[in-house]
This record gives structure tokens, sequence and C-alpha cells, in this order.
């Protein structure tokens, strides 16, 4: 199932200085205290197209993944805490247009959150304006998920049972020696009356 | 497990502030405004993805890391001369 929203944003500040914030907005020394979920950013790779003059980033962010239900978190492990996102961009300067889009690296068989960014200058104030449009899209993979969550039960009630039968094989042979005991001095019981 | 305790960020930190101090100022004051005819940042840029090549962990960033050096080298049949990221 997929849920998808749209969002549009003018900010009165021209196409320039709104991508020049955009890429502080997880690097500037307030990110922690503003964006707390934000725990890490870096740069994995740039390039800059001779040719077209376009700039080329892919960046990982990485953040503290939302709240699961408790028994996913145990069945998951500690890996669910950090979730890293991995963000591509294109910034053409000549067009004034920049292109973002962000995917989730982590927790991808349980969900994919995709968002595309597009900043522009506002077609009714081009110099001073900028529009942004934010489209997400999130898709929860509830059969994947399901699936792996009845592996991991699977797993455990196998390792559960396979101790279980240890422990009820023990058992018999101490029943089994008990037994012995008891036929044995029924019988020394017998030969002596 | 919680927070990662040791992440490429503490021993990186350096480095990565330096390498986007000079890239913002790189970004406002020239790239953004349509002006591109210097290499700008490269030193920064080396050392802090060298750090990341030595200590970043996770596999699938890791790979986007390397995969992305491979193919950055400027003479790879670059037009090095009007690149931004011109190393002659």
């Amino acid at each position: 199932m997929v849920r998808a929203y749209k969002h549009e944003h003018i900010y009165r500040h021209p196409w320039d200085r709104v991508t020049t914030a955009s890429w502080r907005k997880f690097t500037d020394p307030d990110t922690p205290a503003v964006l707390s979920h934000v725990l890490d950013v870096h740069t994995l790779s740039r390039r800059l197209d001779a040719a077209s003059g376009c700039l080329h980033t892919v960046r990982s962010i990485t953040v503290r993944s939302p709240s699961l239900p408790f028994f996913l978190r145990r069945i998951i492990g500690g890996e669910a805490v950090v979730c890293h996102c991995i963000e591509t961009s294109v910034v053409d300067p000549r067009a004034r247009s920049m292109e973002i889009v962000a995917v989730n690296a982590s927790l991808r068989g349980l969900i994919e959150v995709e968002e595309r960014s597009s900043y522009q200058p506002h077609p009714e104030n081009p110099e001073g304006w900028t529009l942004l449009r934010q489209d997400t899209s999130i898709r929860c993979k509830p059969f994947k998920a399901l699936a792996a969550v009845a592996e991991k039960v699977e797993q455990r009630c196998v390792e559960r049972f396979q101790q279980n039968s240890v422990k009820g094989r023990e058992f018999v042979e101490r029943i089994c020696k008990y037994l012995e005991a008891e036929s044995s001095a029924a019988a020394a019981g017998a030969t002596a009356s | 497990m919680g927070f990662v305790k040791s992440s490429p960020a503490s021993q990186c930190a350096d480095l990565r502030t330096a390498y986007h101090d000079c890239f913002n100022r790189w970004f406002s004051e020239r790239f953004s405004k349509g002006k591109c005819d210097k290499e700008e940042c490269v030193a920064e840029w080396e050392k802090y993805r060298g750090c990341l090549a030595e200590n970043l962990k996770e596999k699938h960033l890791r790979n986007i890391l390397l995969e992305a050096e491979e193919s950055y080298f400027p003479n790879k049949g670059h037009d090095g001369s009007r690149s931004c990221f011109n190393h002659q």
C-alpha cells in the first residue's frame, strides 16, 4: 500500500540563497538542536559535470528511526534505532534548478520512503522567490514484514523446541533409572520373601 | 544497540567541517550564482573522503563511497579545461 502526498512552499528569497540554505540544513551548528532526529551526515560522492555544468552529489543522512512496535523492535534488534537515508541531488545553476531524491537505505524490508524535492525560481517572482515542491511516497510492505517476523518467530521456536527436547530426553533417562531401581528393589524383595 | 558510538563522524568531524565550510562558501558565492571558473575545495574533499574510506563501516554506504571514488578521477575522459574540479 502506498501513501503519497505533495507539498509546496514559497520561500521569499532568491534561488541561490535558498539552495545554499538547503545545503546547510543538516550541517549547521544548530542542526542537532533543531533537527534532533538527524544523527549524522556524510558526503559520499560529488561530481561536477563539465559539459552540463551540473553538480551531482550523493550524501548519507543517518536519522533516529521512528518508534516501532515493541515486538518488532525486539525481533529486528538494535539496528532499528538508526536508519540510513541516501540523498542524491543535481544542481543546475544555469537553469536554476536543484533536484533532490532521498530514500531510506535501512529498514527497506519493512518500509520504502521516497521524497523528491525541487527548488526553482518562483514563476511569479523568479528573481526574488523560490518555489519548493515536495513529493513524498511511503510504502509499507506488510507481507514481507510478516514473513520476516514469521521467520524470526519460527527460528526462536525451533531453538526453544530443541532445548526442550534435550530436557525431555534427559528427564526420560532419569525416570528410566528410577524405574530400574524400583524394579530391582521389588525383585530383590520378591526373591527374599 | 542504541547510538552509534564510534561513528565516522567522530574520526572525520574536523575534516568534514573544513570541507563543508569550503563547499558552502563556494556554493553560495560562486556556483549558485552561475560562476564556476576554477577548482574549489579539492584538497578538503580528498582529505575528508580519505578519512571516510578508512572509517565508514556501513557496507551499503561504503559501496557508494568507493564506487564514486573509482569513477571520479578527473583524467578519465573529463573535459578538464571546463571543469570546476580540474586537478591540472
